[in-house]
């Protein structure tokens, strides 16, 4: 077996040891354990790549539970490109086949819209049955019994992209998103199925190809110049990625057109022609920030700027530490990524327990699992000027 | 009974006593443990025991002792000398587990913790109480109470309030015997010896701290933050003598040379003049008159020693600004070169001028980068020599100017260590301070304690053999601080 | 009386018999009497130097305390140590009790930075270090405060000065502890006789002026610079709801001043055990100050 992580020596180097990413690891503050931090997985790439450590049970453990919240990257000043350390050693074991049975199915299956589609459809007539206990499965508490359907305008100014997962599981969040652009006068069209999931998951869980395969599917799906509106930053964050991940014109273009749909609004100029001139209550809401939208798109500031006018928006007092869902984290290592949404259900508790806003899928749904009342920051903005009536 | 058949036979027993899961022997574990935020190079634990309770440390130590192994415990790994490095296959004790705030006080201004509880998390916790944990070190949001009262550490503003030992109250130590002692009281006057105190700053050689009561320090009514820059070093420093000889003591000193300014304000874009040949951050607290009173003298002071400016934070996040800049200084450094290796000597504060401009000339003759960053009111210096390990033959030129800097601190009537410990790697300089008898002297405490010498073995006291597997100096592990 | 040199000193010493240091015989015989056969020494006398811009004093442990601090006052400044005339430095170090002004001003324990002592071998060691920032090595000075000279005699010390307040202040008035520990943000002194309480500020004139006007707001009177109850000599441990039986409390640390001697504290066998193993390493012979038990001398 080749051993070799084929990582980048200055990015390995570049790590000095002085442990100021610690208190930013979600693993490393449940377990308390160097094997679980940032610093101790940059010790075990680079004692596999010295030669000083085999590939052992242990390191892959080491690196399977990383929740690749990039916490670590904000936090390290001394610039230790943490994303591509990891993506590259996830690649590597990946190829060893060390990723786990259940997490292979679920990626294949969201590569595969129908399969997604009818087994939903199974899973939410299941739910309202009360044949399957909603709380313990990793998906919505209400899965809708249709995919979302949305009229489109024939000369569109943006488009929405509105992926796998979430078109099938969260299809009200496009709703809402969508009566937000109406209600400012946007012509919107909507990526749908042709273009399909974006490879996030995949990406993260080490296929690289599968998810080069799915990104030059998606650009090739989009082909306009129109901007592209996300609204699951963990999209958002991986076709802000395609044009490093493909490297060509093409797909750099691409990503310059990708934009957060909080980002988007608050530069856009209707937008803030529309705003309300003055706050409408004093409704307070607690900002939860995606890791996606936190540490790798740093647009989390504007989904405050966006919800201010509206309601208080409340910090939590963990510095914008996982929520533990991770993309596919939760799937793969439940006790894991429960224990660490323990500490955030904690840091809710002490933010007051009001609604919590997340911008990310993927969190809402962890999180909602767990009994929090929670919504997507632009189905509160609708709420308030949505054009159109979408809530149940 | 060779020695890995004992190791198993001490691992069923650690496994049996303390639980298999908190007791790791793996490959993965042996590396993880075996370096501290020095990445001093030492040897490997024997066994990572991660202890929940005093009576896991307990346990730990006493099957230590069967077996006739040393320890060394450990915190978060963050010091700076190489203090939880372990050598010669010692069980390594991990506190980071023990991080429980168990009674906080607020009548009588104390707080039992764990010695695993965070710097940072303690002080977040009594946020909004009116009390704060005075010890701040940079580290302070990844390093351990237990860590700080081992190395008893230092932070900005130790200046006016003290370094550790002043706000550690009483301490339950697991002696390396296995006997459980509490030094000192909550109330702060214990008769008999101060063990407690000569505890704090012991470097895990004397026991392992489980239960740790620290003081609550009130928040002052009236912070100040200001920032001052100068064209010329030798004005800064002199600014700083004169501000302590006119007696006054701020909460702060803080000195940033023109390079460490340049790099920091790269990383946190906080508005510090990168033109300035230095900068002072001063902080001055209390009752509101007297600020305003200090405030405005510490300005005229700095003006007639050649202040260009002087900026008077004018609210909470622009002090926050000022802070965090200085807070990410080192770690800001590893941008330009993937090594630094540093020093942390205390010169007389008088000596600021001579000393810097001796340091300086130092790094110029050994064609090093110096950067300077440091607690400049105690004149507890931090120069920062930054290099590239890679570079053939910089070790040896690096090393050797950085014992030339320590030797004009203490050709200046200054000290070898003002917060970072001693550890491995700076007991080779201990006899340039110390006599023969003074070392025999400070020998005599450790013998009290810890008379089969257990406790974390090799560290501290200059001894004739080295830390166990220790490589030589001058080969760096990848990305490796000395 | 007084010699002046260390060495001096050292061959005073001696490497053999009981010895002791006396001082001004204040504190004679707090944690026991010296044995009959206890040879006595005096220290040397004298401040060596004093560098106002450093705040640092080095001074000879036989000088008396009002010597010291008339120096240090010349440039406004002062130690940590409070004692009577007679009182000599190197006395206030081993009895090591802190005043009534600790909330302010800190503990003797922070104040000794180096001390030069002459060993049970009659031996001259120095310990700690001259900077006021200091972790080089076990910091034996720490277990030299309070020892009651018998770790070592101490021959020389370096000394944390700081400056003094420029207005100072006792006030006395109705409110209890509990009350009156909040009114002010840092009071030096916070004493209670069971029936009112006695507050000491200090700091700046302004300062102090609009604090005073806010316990005059709550009825309380001012009393001038001095303290203006006479606190007694013994100090006892002071638990809440405890009979104050005439005496005062210093209400930040806990102590009750009383007239008569406090029962023998209460330690744990394992810190006694651990502090006389300390003690028969630096003195295995036991020659010096034998007698004296730090573990039998009050808090
Ligand atoms: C970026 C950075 C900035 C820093 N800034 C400062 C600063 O401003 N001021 C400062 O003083 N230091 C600073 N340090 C050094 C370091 O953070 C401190 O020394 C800190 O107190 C170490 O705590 P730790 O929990 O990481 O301890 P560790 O590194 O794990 O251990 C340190 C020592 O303590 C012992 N120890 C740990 N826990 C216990 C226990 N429970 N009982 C007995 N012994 C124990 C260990 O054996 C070891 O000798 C900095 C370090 C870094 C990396
Ligand atoms: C709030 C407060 C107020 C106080 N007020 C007073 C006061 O008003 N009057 C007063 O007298 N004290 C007062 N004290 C106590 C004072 O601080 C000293 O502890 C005391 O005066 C001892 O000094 P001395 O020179 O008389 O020592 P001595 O009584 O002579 O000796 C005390 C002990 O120290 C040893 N010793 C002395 N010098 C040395 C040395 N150089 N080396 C080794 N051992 C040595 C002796 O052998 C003896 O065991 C006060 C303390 C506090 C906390
Ligand atoms: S990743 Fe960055 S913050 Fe973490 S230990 Fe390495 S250098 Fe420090
Ligand atoms: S990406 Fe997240 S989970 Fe992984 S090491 Fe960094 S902070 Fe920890």
């Amino acid at each position: 077996m080749n051993t070799s992580l084929n990582l980048d020596k200055d990015h390995l180097t570049a790590c000095i040891s002085c442990g100021l990413c610690l208190p930013h690891c979600p693993t490393y503050q449940v377990t308390q354990d160097e094997s679980r931090s940032p610093r101790g997985r940059i010790s075990l790439m680079r004692g596999v790549e010295n030669g000083l450590m085999p590939l052992s049970k242990e390191v892959v453990e080491s690196m399977d539970t990383c929740v690749q919240c990039l916490g670590c990257e904000t936090a390290c000043p001394s610039g230790v490109q943490y994303g591509e350390l990891i993506a590259q050693t996830r690649e590597v074991l990946s190829d060893h086949r060390k990723v786990s049975f259940r997490l292979r199915v679920g990626l294949w299956i969201l590569l595969h819209m129908r399969v997604l589609l009818v087994g939903s459809r199974v899973l939410a007539v299941l739910q309202r049955l009360r044949l399957v206990p909603t709380k313990a499965l990793p998906v919505p508490s209400r899965i809708p019994l249709r995919g979302g359907r949305y009229v489109e305008h024939d000369d569109p100014e943006v488009i929405l992209f509105t992926g796998c997962v979430m078109d099938v599981w969260l299809s009200q969040v496009h709703e809402a998103a969508l009566s937000v652009l109406d209600s400012i006068g946007i012509r919107y069209m909507i990526s749908g199925n042709q273009s399909g999931c974006c490879g996030a998951l995949h990406s993260h869980a080490g296929f690289r190809s599968t998810a080069k395969n799915q990104a030059l599917q998606v650009i090739s799906a989009l082909p306009t110049d129109l901007p592209i509106l996300v609204d699951s930053a963990g999209c958002g964050a991986v076709l802000k990625e395609y044009g490093s991940l493909l490297g060509t014109q093409e797909a750099k273009f691409f990503s310059s057109r990708v934009y957060d749909i909080h980002e988007w609004l608050i530069n856009d100029s209707k937008w803030q022609e529309s705003l309300p001139p003055r706050r409408l209550g004093s409704r307070k809401v607690i900002v939860q920030d995606p890791c996606h939208l936190r540490h790798v798109q740093k647009a989390h500031g504007s989904v405050r700027e966006l919800l201010t006018p509206f309601v208080d928006c409340l910090e939590l007092d963990d510095e914008g530490l996982c929520c533990g869902a991770g993309g596919a984290f939760s799937v793969d290592q439940p006790e894991l990524a429960k224990e660490i949404r323990d500490e955030k259900l904690k840091s809710i508790q002490r933010a007051g327990g009001h609604l919590v806003v997340s911008a990310n899928p993927g969190c809402m749904i962890h999180l909602e699992s767990a009994g929090v009342e929670i919504l997507h920051p632009i189905q509160v903005v609708a709420e308030y000027i949505g054009g159109r009536d979408d809530h149940e | 009974m060779n020695r890995s058949r004992q190791g198993d036979q001490l691992f069923r027993e650690l496994c049996r006593d303390i639980g298999a899961d908190r007791v790791h022997r793996d490959g993965a574990s042996q590396l993880l443990y075996s370096r501290d935020g020095s990445a001093f190079p030492g040897g490997i634990p024997g066994v990572v025991c991660f202890p929940e309770t005093t009576q896991h440390v307990v346990d730990c130590i006493k099957a230590a002792n069967r077996h006739d192994r040393s320890f060394v415990p450990r915190g978060a790994g963050t010091g700076l000398a190489g203090g939880a490095v372990p050598c010669d296959a010692p069980l390594v004790i991990s506190t980071t587990k023990m991080n429980s705030i168990l009674e906080v006080n607020y009548e009588k201004r104390f707080a039992w913790v764990e010695p695993g509880v965070v710097n940072l998390d303690l002080t977040k916790s009594l946020t909004g109480t009116g009390f704060h944990f005075a010890p701040d070190p940079s580290s302070q949001q990844s390093c351990t109470i237990g860590g700080n009262v081992a190395n008893n550490s230092g932070g900005p503003h130790c200046l006016a309030y003290g370094v550790t030992n002043a706000h550690i109250l009483a301490i339950e130590v697991v002696l390396p015997d296995g006997t459980l002692v509490e030094l000192g009281d909550v109330d702060g006057h214990a008769s008999g010896y101060d063990l407690r105190g000569v505890f704090v700053g012991g470097e895990g050689t004397l026991g392992i701290a489980t239960r740790i009561a620290v003081k609550l320090t009130p928040d002052p009514p009236e912070i100040c933050t200001l920032l001052l820059d100068f064209m010329d070093v030798a004005d800064a420093a002199k600014t700083v003598s004169a501000i302590i000889a006119s007696g006054i003591v701020p909460a702060a000193i803080e000195m940033m040379d023109k390079r460490i300014v340049n790099v920091v304000e790269e990383f946190v874009k906080v508005g510090y003049p990168t033109d300035a040949a230095a900068v002072l951050i001063i902080e001055v607290d209390g009752l509101p008159k007297g600020v305003k009173i200090e405030v405005e003298r510490i300005q005229s002071i700095s003006l007639e020693h050649g202040a260009r400016s002087v900026r008077v934070a004018s609210s909470d996040e622009e002090r926050e600004q000022i802070w965090k800049g200085r807070k990410s200084a080192f770690g800001a450094v590893a941008q330009i070169q993937p090594g630094y290796y540093l020093h942390d000597t205390v010169i007389p504060r008088t000596k600021l001028v001579e000393v810097l401009e001796a340091v300086y000339e130092i790094a110029n003759r050994y064609e090093l980068i110096v950067m300077n960053v440091f607690h400049a009111g105690d004149g507890n210096l931090h120069p920062l020599l930054v290099f590239d390990p890679q570079v053939p033959g910089i070790m040896e030129r690096v090393l050797a100017a950085g014992e030339e800097i320590v030797q004009v601190s203490l050709d200046a009537g200054g000290v070898l260590s003002g917060e970072h410990g001693i550890g491995l790697e700076k007991k080779r300089f201990m006899e340039k301070l110390f006599s023969e008898e003074d070392l025999a002297a400070q020998k005599l405490l450790k013998d009290a304690f810890d008379p089969d010498g257990r406790a974390n073995p090799f560290k501290v006291l200059p001894s004739g053999a080295s830390c166990g597997e220790v490589n030589h100096l001058n080969q760096l592990p990848d990305g490796a601080w000395v | 009386m007084g010699m002046n040199d260390l060495e001096d000193f050292r061959e005073s010493v001696g490497e053999s018999g009981p010895v002791a240091v006396v001082g001004g015989r204040t504190h004679w015989t707090v944690g026991g009497n010296p044995t009959d056969d206890t040879r006595l020494v005096s220290a040397p006398v004298g401040i060596d130097s004093f560098d106002p811009s450093e705040m640092t004093v080095s001074v000879k442990a036989g000088t008396t305390l009002k010597d010291l601090n008339e120096e240090l006052s010349r440039y406004r400044q002062e130690v940590c140590l409070e004692g009577s005339s007679e009182t000599t430095v190197g006395g206030a170090l081993m009895i090591g009790t802190d005043g009534i002004r600790r909330n302010l001003i800190g503990s003797v324990r922070e104040t000794l930075l180096q001390a030069e002592y002459v060993d049970a071998k009659g031996k001259l060691i120095k310990a700690g270090g001259p900077t006021v920032k200091n972790v080089t090595g076990y910091d034996l000075c720490r277990l030299l405060v309070g020892s009651l000279g018998t770790l070592g005699l101490v021959g020389r010390v370096i000394l944390r000065t700081r400056p003094q307040s420029e207005k100072s202040v006792w006030l006395q008035g109705g409110l209890q502890p509990e009350e009156a520990r909040h009114v002010c943000f840092q009071p030096s002194s916070l004493l209670w006789n069971g029936k009112e309480t006695f507050i000491q500020l200090e700091g700046y004139g302004i300062d102090v002026d609009s604090e005073v006007l806010k316990l005059k707001n709550l009825g309380y009177e001012e009393m001038g610079t001095k303290c203006p109850i006479s606190i007694p000599r013994f100090r006892h441990k002071f638990v809440n709801g405890m009979c104050l039986d005439g005496g005062i409390v210093d209400v930040y640390s806990s102590i009750l001043y009383k007239s008569t001697e406090a029962a023998e504290p209460q330690h744990s066998n394992e810190v006694v055990r651990l502090g006389n193993k300390v003690r028969t390493m630096f003195d295995p012979s036991g020659r010096l100050n034998p007698g004296r038990d730090p573990y039998r001398a009050g808090p």
